[in-house]
């Protein structure tokens, strides 16, 4: 017996273990939520819930409600026609204008869960189905074909007696697209959408929305093909590119016609220096001597009645009387000649021959200002070589001014400050007291042959070199010019007047040559000193001896100036090429060379040296003679040697 | 600006009716030579235009229709700011002081309504709101709610929406019989003070919100159910 009772209360705690170990793990269902109802016509409705845990054990639903105004609790009449988890209310349970209370259980064996009770009015819960029999037609119209829609409202809402009313909302889109297209229709049935693609493709659907309630879902798709209507697109653009080009034909034949008028507006030539009596191919060939010679004129020198043979433009310089007492004084003329009104030309290349005209018409009065005016040209380095080449001319010419004057220190500097122009290729330069620092800053001692024609200021020359680079040139051309001129010291007077004696005689030589303009040209180049000397009558530049007293007279210097400006730029290039030549073959002095190239330009028939350096001048002349204009791109091409 | 243009037109037939119709009655009473009474009467029938029915009662539920919107509005921005706790405390809408008269319940009940009657329910419901409309206006300035501005014009609006109906529906139940033009008398017994403190002054205004959504979308049902009866010559809008 003993043992018996043991085994039944093992049974039984067995049992009851069972019993336990299988209850756990099971509990109460959790609570429904998200009750929303709907009604399609006004007429029924339907409510849903989401149910919640379900406890592991099986759990029924139960839908209560209640109307206002009564505490009777009514369960959901049908649950299954609105699907799982629904509440079908029809239309017998079913009022409007009445608040209906809803509430949801959920049941399980081990308990229940109530929902939050939800108070719903059937009229303002109104979803309509989605219209019904949605037909798309494309019009019969071949030309301008629409889209014709038509549809029907839900069968179940009731409009036909008002006691709903609808809007109605249609979208389109092209099949392959994603941006829908919507149109709202009012309380219409039809619609016509005009503007369609030609051989479109389209999807159409409508919606519906009670006047207050929410929007029905998108009717399935109605598809429907635009015919090709507008073949004549294609056409049209073909048209298009065949005119377009036929104007495009047109316009390059019209820039053809005038390529060259198109080509001197974008690239205007640039005025050169006319040389009279060079040949251009003459020069090509290379005989220097020749062409020397052709420039030699056979009744050098010129006679006053042969002036104007070598006059290009005659100027008469007028010096005012002040002037000459100032330089008498020995005044810091550069303040003066950099207070000169500045030309009325600007850096364009092509107008060289500007100041000519400053020139020419300033007689009398002007002959100061246009020398200062030429200076500030100068200055202001209308064209890079141009100036660089003047610059160069300058120098050979003080070069062998100096050869033939002594100048001292304090010409230099003033020289110097005349140089400034002449090395200032770009506009950039001007004609400022600080450029008068003296050369001996830079200490060199070697001729500017040097200087100038080291391999790097080769480019330097075309291009601009900086302040520094063009005083120390100066500097050592100076000196250079200084060692071997062997210049003893002069009072500043007399040594720029010797000096632009010496330069007069080099502008006459070159004028000899070149014409006149070649002196106005050096002249040109120095600043106050110049002004100062300036005034130099026309008989000077005739005269071919160097250095003699009547040309001290400032008016022939001024006179000299100005036609010196006038003819810059032959004078220029004249200058320019024959440095040029020079530095770049030889690489000894160029003093001497330059001596004997000026001497050359002095009128020398004997071409001692440099046959080479003319080669390279005389190619740039012939052209400059030729045309009397100088292309920039020529011009810069001329260095090659 | 539509509406008060509409509000104007609608107001501006319905006067011109009016007008129409009492001078006809006047003119009818006294006896005029027969001349003048001839150019009298063509005179009186090129003032009177004919304004169809359809078109007024298309305006008028249009008119109600904006009610409805105004005040669904509303109630949606007093929510706005209250949690449902504020709803659960409110009164029972079957506590409105329109519920006294009989509306029907559903679609079929509303369908045997006769257009008088209709009409009727439809002029006493609006009726019954000049007053508790004025209180809630009243009210509104002093609301203790954050967007108390907005639902004080709204209630601006919905007066003047009120007023111009009614004056509307006036009419057309003068052309509809004298049975369209009975009102049940509904008072508002609520009284000018909606509460003393802020819960009960805002339950109160939730309340009368509520009734009255409810009440204009009535009048607007009713008149929508009026316009596609009436509406023969255009099938299409129904």
């Amino acid at each position: 017996t003993m043992k018996k009772v043991g085994e039944v209360v093992l049974l039984w705690l067995l049992i009851l273990f069972i019993h336990n170990a299988a209850g756990e793990g099971y509990s109460p269902p959790g609570k429904p939520t998200n009750i929303s109802c709907r009604s399609p016509e006004k007429e029924t409705f339907t409510c849903w819930w989401k149910p919640g845990s379900d406890g592991g054990l099986p759990t029924t639903y139960a839908l209560y409600y209640r109307k206002e105004g009564s505490q009777r609790v009514f369960e959901c009449p049908d649950y299954k026609t609105a699907g799982k988890n629904s509440c079908f209310f029809s239309k017998n349970v079913t009022f409007v204008w009445v608040n209906y209370n809803i509430t949801v259980v959920a049941t399980n064996s081990r308990g229940r869960a109530f929902s939050d009770p939800v108070d719903i009015d059937v009229v303002y819960i109104v979803k309509p189905n989605p219209p019904e029999e949605v037909v798309v037609n494309v019009t019969e119209d071949k030309d301008w074909p629409f889209l014709q829609v038509s549809w029907k409202p839900p069968k179940m809402a009731d409009t036909r007696s008002g006691w709903i009313t609808l809007f109605y909302e249609v979208r389109l889109k092209l099949e392959n697209k994603n941006k829908w297209e919507e149109v709202s229709a009012g309380q219409r049935k039809t619609l016509q959408i005009y503007s369609l693609r030609s051989g479109g493709t389209y999807e159409v659907q409508v919606r519906c929305k009670p006047d207050h309630g929410f929007w029905s879902e998108w009717s399935p798709s109605s598809r429907v093909k635009v015919p090709e209507y507008f073949p004549q697109e294609r056409s049209m653009w073909i048209l298009i590119v065949v005119f377009a080009a036929f104007i495009l034909v047109i316009f390059i034949w019209m820039v053809y016609m005038n390529f060259h008028s198109v080509k001197r507006y974008l690239l205007p030539p640039v005025p050169g220096p006319k040389i009279k009596g060079i040949d251009k191919q003459f020069l090509k060939s290379g005989k220097s001597e020749d062409i020397f010679s052709s420039l030699v004129v056979s009744d050098f020198p010129p006679t006053t009645s042969n002036y104007e043979d070598f006059l290009v433009q005659y100027l008469e310089v007028y010096v005012p009387e002040e002037r000459e007492l100032i330089m008498d004084e020995g005044k810091d003329l550069q303040d003066d000649s950099f207070k000169t009104e500045n030309s009325t030309c600007d850096n364009d290349s092509g107008r060289g021959s500007c100041d000519s005209h400053t020139l020419l018409t300033d007689k009398g009065g002007g002959d100061k200002e246009d020398g200062q005016q030429s200076d500030q040209e100068g200055s202001q380095a209308e064209a890079d070589t141009k100036s660089q080449e003047e610059a160069l001319e300058e120098e050979l010419l003080a070069c062998s001014h100096e050869n033939l004057q002594s100048s001292n220190v304090s010409n230099e500097k003033e020289k110097v400050k005349s140089w400034p122009s002449l090395f200032s290729p770009l506009p950039q330069y001007s004609l400022s007291p600080v450029n008068r620092p003296n050369p001996p800053k830079t200490g060199q001692q070697h001729c500017l042959s040097d200087s100038l024609f080291t391999p790097n200021s080769m480019p330097s020359y075309f291009t601009q070199p900086g302040p520094s680079t063009r005083k120390g040139f100066r500097s050592n051309y100076w000196e250079c010019s200084f060692d071997h001129k062997q210049s003893h010291p002069l009072h500043p007077q007399s040594a720029a007047h010797e000096h632009l004696q010496a330069q007069n005689d080099l502008n006459t030589a070159h004028v000899d040559y070149m014409g006149a303009p070649l002196d106005v040209h050096v002249l040109n180049v120095r600043p106050s000193e110049y002004v100062e000397v300036q005034r130099v009558s026309v008989e000077d530049g005739v005269l071919l001896h160097p250095v003699s007293p009547s040309q001290e007279d400032s008016r022939t210097l001024s006179h000299q100036t100005e036609d010196y400006s006038r003819v810059r730029v032959v004078n220029n290039d004249n200058g320019l090429l024959l440095l040029q030549r020079d530095a770049i073959e030889e690489e000894k002095s160029m003093c001497p060379y330059q001596e004997d190239v000026v001497s050359r330009a002095s009128i020398t028939p004997t071409l001692q040296n440099s046959a080479t350096g003319i080669n390279i001048a005389l190619p740039i002349l012939d052209e400059m003679a030729a045309s009397g204009y100088i292309d920039t791109a020529t011009m810069f091409g001329l260095p090659t040697h | 600006m539509q509406q008060k243009s509409e509000k104007r037109q609608l107001g501006q037939r319905r006067n011109r009716l009016r007008t129409c119709r009492t001078d006809k009655r006047t003119m009818a009473q006294r006896r005029i030579s027969g001349g003048k009474l001839f150019i009298t009467v063509v005179y009186l029938v090129a003032m009177c235009r004919a304004v169809p029915v359809n078109d007024l009662l298309d305006r008028a539920s249009q008119r109600s229709d904006k009610m409805h919107s105004l005040s669904t509005l509303l109630t949606q921005e007093m929510d706005s700011h209250f949690p449902p706790y504020g709803r659960m405390q409110m009164p029972r809408p079957a506590d409105c002081h329109t519920s006294a008269l009989q509306t029907p319940n559903d679609k079929e009940q509303a369908l045997q309504v006769s257009e008088s009657d209709l009409m009727s329910l439809a002029r006493s419901l609006l009726q019954a709101w000049v007053d508790p409309l004025a209180v809630l206006s009243t009210s509104a300035i002093t609301l203790p709610h954050p967007s108390k501005s907005s639902i004080s014009s709204k209630i601006q609006e919905l007066q003047e929406h009120s007023k111009s109906l009614a004056d509307g529906l006036d009419i057309l139940s003068g052309k509809m019989g004298p049975s369209a033009q009975a009102i049940s008398f509904l008072p508002y017994t609520g009284g000018t003070d909606l509460g003393q403190d802020r819960v009960t002054i805002l339950n109160k205004f939730n309340f009368l919100l509520s009734c009255l959504r409810r009440d204009s979308h009535k009048i607007d049902s009713f008149l929508k159910v009026l316009r596609c009866r009436a509406a023969k010559l255009q099938p299409e809008l129904c």
